[in-house]
């Protein structure tokens, strides 16, 4: 079992947590032809990147810097109540 | 066969010849460059020498040949598919496989065992029977049973399923089958061979060249080689090699494991697999049960193995065969899974002249290593999609034609 340490609740195990993607800026206005690519391009390359983790049993979210070739956490931030 | 066979018992010797020389040193240049020396770069490699006579060809494969998803997958082989160009795709793979051994010249053990996916609620059986529908369509046999035909067809099934979810039905497909993964690599690779192909382990492409936006070479750790013909069969190494030429796509990279029990007296002859429990089973033909489940949640690029995986699936299984609990899980193991979000390939043509694609195969493509081999080889052959993978083109995420094919393939394989 993986374990990392978040703001608030301590030392918990991945699987605690729904992973709901990476975190990437959501556009105010996106012009016709950068709707597709907005929806459908990844970047699934090895690398440091942010995601939204959320905590089932606290409905907790936070953002979760990882890496995806190891699969380590390198850092958690509590997400702010006005975030979407 | 059968004489390779009785001669085999005369002789004194039983060692077996190696299947193909080791390549010489790399050449600066060929007519096509594939990158992957699993089950569909081989493929593609041996119909390109067989179907359209280019035999400068070199396979090229950072680590050695089958040993990605085509060495690591359960080998689940069907084609009731849901959508009408997913149907048609596989059958012709299905097809193929059947003539396999005869045209390869090695047995793969192809083995029909028929295959049941379980429905456990109203929703599913709704599914299994639009497939049935569809299917039929098609000219493939495919039904929806009752609980009674499963219970006689799966012995030692609990249908009651541990109380819990009990299982309303199933959609049987009698063609479904199995077969030996590494002797289908093999077996490519070794015709491929026999007509001049080369095939080039342990060698990492690092980059992709390209001149006037046309593809002009691959960088590799062995040095440079021109090619005016790229295709790209890396499975889960897919985006990276995306990056190396500029291109983006919606595949996505998650771990997918299995797991094979001690083998035991054969007792389990069809095929069984579970939407709604995440899991899968069948038994080789080395009496192993060969066991697989659902993704891992998390995006990572490496091939570990995890106890959830194990234990989340043994908790599973034993509702649906109780009798299982006195086995012995000998070996598990991780392949990356190239994961599209229609469920579907990616193949085919690409914005970039020369770089073609075959990728997107995520949980279910060994079944499709043949037809992707001919296909794609047909396409490189003459600079244009194939029919068949026409509406697989990675063009289809600009146009919003998306390949509706979860229904059939989340965890059926
Ligand atoms: C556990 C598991 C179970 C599965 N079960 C089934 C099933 O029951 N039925 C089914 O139909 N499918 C199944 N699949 C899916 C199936 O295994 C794959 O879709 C299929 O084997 C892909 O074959 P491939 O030849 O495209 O890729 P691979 O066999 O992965 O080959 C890709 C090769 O590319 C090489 N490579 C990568 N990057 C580079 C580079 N830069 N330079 C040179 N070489 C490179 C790798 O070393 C590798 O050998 C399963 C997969 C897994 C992981």
């Amino acid at each position: 079992m993986k374990y990392a340490e978040f703001p608030h609740l301590g030392r918990r195990p991945y699987t605690e947590f729904a992973q709901a993607g990476v975190l990437e800026p959501e556009p105010d206005e996106l012009a016709p032809e950068a709707v597709a690519p907005w929806v459908y391009a990844r970047r699934s390359v090895p690398r440091e990147r942010v995601e939204w983790w959320y905590h089932l049993p606290t409905r907790l979210w936070f953002r979760v810097r990882r890496d995806t070739a190891s699969d380590t956490v390198l850092g958690v931030e509590a997400a702010r109540g006005d975030e979407r | 066969m059968s004489v390779r066979l009785l001669k085999y018992a005369f002789i004194e010797d039983h060692a077996e010849q190696p299947w193909f020389g080791t390549a010489g040193p790399l050449r600066d240049s060929y007519d096509v460059v594939i990158i992957g020396a699993g089950g569909h770069g081989l493929a593609c490699a041996y119909y390109l020498a067989h179907d359209h006579g280019i035999t400068n060809v070199a396979v090229l494969d950072r680590s050695y040949l089958g040993g990605g998803n085509t060495g690591r997958n359960t080998t689940i082989i069907r084609s009731n598919y849901l959508t009408p160009e997913g149907v048609a795709f596989y059958d012709a793979s299905l097809a193929l496989f059947r003539d396999l051994s005869l045209e390869l010249d090695t047995n793969i053990f192809y083995s029909e065992r028929g295959h049941y996916t379980l429905a456990h609620n109203e929703s599913t059986l709704r599914t299994a029977r639009w497939r049935a529908e569809v299917n039929k369509h098609f000219g493939i046999d495919s039904e929806v049973v009752d609980a009674d035909a499963v219970g006689r067809a799966i012995p030692g099934i609990d249908l009651a399923c541990g109380g819990n979810h009990a299982v309303e039905g199933a959609l049987y497909h009698a063609p479904g089958a199995v077969a030996r993964h590494d002797a289908v690599a093999w077996g490519y690779a070794r015709q491929a061979v026999l007509r001049g192909v080369e095939i080039h382990q342990h060698t990492a492409v690092t980059a992709i060249t390209t001149r006037g936006g046309r593809v002009s070479g691959v960088e590799t750790n062995r040095g440079p080689v021109s090619a005016g013909c790229v295709l790209s069969a890396v499975a889960g190494e897919t985006p990276r090699v995306l990056d190396m030429v500029g291109l983006t796509s919606p595949i996505e990279i998650f771990p997918l494991q299995a797991c094979v029990t001690e083998p035991v007296k054969p007792w389990l002859d069809t095929i069984v697999v579970s939407g709604s429990l995440h899991l899968y089973v069948s038994q080789s033909a080395r009496g192993e049960m060969v066991m697989g489940a659902a993704l891992d949640p998390l995006e990572v690029h490496q091939r570990r193995s995890t106890f959830e995986f194990v234990s989340g699936l043994a908790d599973q299984i034993l509702d649906l065969f109780p009798a299982m609990a006195t086995l012995k899980v000998n070996r598990q193991w991780a392949g990356m899974a190239d994961m599209t979000p229609d469920f579907a390939p990616v193949m085919g043509t690409t914005p970039v002249d020369g770089f073609y694609l075959d990728a997107g195969w995520g949980t279910w493509g060994f079944k499709a290593t043949p037809i992707s081999g001919k296909t794609m080889a047909a396409t490189i052959a003459a600079g244009r999609d194939h029919a068949l993978v026409a509406p697989f083109n990675l063009r289809r995420f600009d146009d919003f034609r998306l390949v509706g094919e979860k229904g059939a393939a989340a965890i059926g394989h």
